[in-house]
């Protein structure tokens, strides 16, 4: 059993490397609720199951092991804010833990980058559930200092959710957590056509054919602008720089005129938790730089 | 009348896998066993659930059969590429294929044959000099002070700086080992 109100807290590559601010956002919000982060030193890339577990399957297990095996040694469960970190890292301890033999295969690899070995002792845990299931609406009314009014469209991206089977979390066609979760901030979120789909980042397209990419996550754009929501919200770096980065090019290549900011759920979270705007960081994004969450400070509740 | 005997021959007859130099006849049975792809009764849910499919050439049902078919081909097909993983085949299939997994499956033995692009080629470099498939600049290193993080992140990477860097000397020697594509190894002869 791993420590109670203790995360080890896995990176990843986008939001240390890209978003910062989304990192800020997260500290600043476990720490409100009551949990120890623990840094995971020398933890690296999930590594991303699009494109590693495309190249060798075996390796991406033996280097998610590696980072599995350095929170087991801090005895804590891993905390994760992005769905494809989560997306290996939940795959390879669930499957770890399962099968004996693949146990044994992984491990005898993985002693050969260093003093590490996969006991299957911790969880994988991700924010969205942490915040939307152990924490839930109920449990952050008392936190709030700022109640916003602002409409979302909420994108859960894919990993988060699927597959079903191995996730366990709620169903991948209709869930509603999210929502459920932010509407105690007093956002109201904005149902769209196809809002489950994909944002078009993952298995390795974005890298392997940007048109391709573009192409499918122009269509969540469309279905998105159809209901002009405020901002767009998500639950993962990657489809985080996705949004950004996509506006931004059909903006520049297909005649649109995109400007939605893009915040992730800590980003809200904080803020509403009382976290000053500007380390919100907005303004270090591509979209929406102008954007104010506004809202009304709560009476006898202070802001930092 | 079609006697039973006669299907089984027919199958056993397609399923004679063309054979490559390096192909293992044991990776279409692996298949099988890891994504109960003869299972498939090429109802289509999953090409229509495709998102990615929807909008390029990827055609996932065409990618079962052929793998059921033991068509070689489909390992240079680059449509097996353009799949997101978003798993909405693997959700909605009536008979409990897991096609996405499948599709990782013919990636992995695709890499193994050298079929890999420049830009995967490039993520992998990233992972084995940095940790890293996303590493960081020095405009994200800026942003991070001003925020009042840590310049760099406690990653692997941060510990290379300070000259210890064995861990990544590790995982450049021995992890993701790409090879070159079979047909560049043979000009090089």
């Amino acid at each position: 059993m791993a420590k109670d109100m203790t995360f080890a807290f896995f990176l990843g590559c986008i939001m240390p490397n890209r978003y910062p601010q989304i990192e800020k956002a997260t500290k600043f919000v476990m720490d409100k609720l009551g949990y120890e982060l623990l840094d995971m030193e020398r933890a690296a890339c999930c590594p991303a199951p699009g494109v590693f577990r495309s190249f060798n399957k075996v390796d991406w297990m033996v280097h998610a092991a590696r980072n599995i095996s350095i929170a087991e040694k801090m005895d804590a469960d891993i905390l994760t804010v992005c769905n494809g970190c989560f997306g290996t890292l939940q795959e390879v301890n669930k499957r770890l833990k399962e099968d004996e033999t693949l146990k044994i295969k992984v491990n005898e690899k993985l002693r050969q980058l260093g003093d590490y070995e996969f006991k299957g002792t911790i969880d994988v845990r991700h924010i969205g559930e942490v915040l939307g299931y152990d924490i839930g609406p109920w449990g952050i009314e008392d936190l709030i200092v700022r109640k916003v009014d602002i409409k979302a469209a909420v994108h859960y991206g894919c990993h988060f959710l699927k597959p079903t089977k191995i996730r366990e979390i709620a169903s991948s066609e209709k869930p509603t957590l999210i929502e459920d979760f932010i509407e105690a901030f007093g956002v109201k979120a904005l149902p769209f056509k196809e809002q489950l789909t994909c944002c078009g980042a993952g298995g390795g397209v974005k890298a392997y054919d940007g048109n391709a990419s573009m192409t499918i996550f122009g269509e969540k754009m469309k279905n998105i602008d159809e209901v002009k929501p405020d901002i767009i919200l998500d639950i993962c770096p990657f489809c985080h720089l996705q949004f950004e980065t996509g506006q931004d090019y059909l903006n520049k290549n297909k005649n649109c005129n995109y400007d939605y900011p893009v915040v992730h759920l800590s980003q809200l979270t904080a803020y509403c938790l009382g976290m000053d705007e500007k380390s919100i960081g907005l303004e270090y994004q591509m979209m929406g730089k102008k954007f104010e969450f506004g809202g009304e400070e709560l009476t006898g509740k202070e802001a930092v | 009348m079609i006697k039973i005997s006669d299907v089984e021959d027919k199958e056993k007859e397609v399923r004679q896998f063309k054979t490559d130099d390096d192909f293992d006849p044991e990776f279409f049975k692996d298949i099988e066993r890891k994504t109960n792809i003869w299972s498939c009764i090429q109802c289509g849910t999953c090409t229509a659930s495709c998102e990615s499919g929807r909008w390029t050439a990827l055609k996932t049902r065409n990618i079962i059969r052929k793998i059921v078919l033991g068509d070689l081909e489909v390992l240079k097909d680059p449509d097996i590429w353009l799949c997101t993983t978003c798993y909405q085949c693997y959700e909605r299939c009536p008979r409990d294929v897991r096609p996405t997994d499948a599709i990782m499956e013919l990636r992995n033995y695709a890499t193994k044959l050298g079929n890999i692009s420049p830009n995967h080629r490039a993520v992998v470099g990233y992972l084995k000099k940095t940790g890293h498939a996303v590493p960081i600049n020095d405009q994200i290193r800026k942003q991070r002070i001003e925020l009042g993080l840590e310049e760099l992140p406690p990653t692997l990477y941060k510990y290379k700086e300070e000259g210890d860097d064995k861990d990544l000397k590790k995982i450049e020697e021995i992890m993701f080992d790409l090879p070159e594509p079979k047909e560049k190894k043979e000009e090089k002869k």
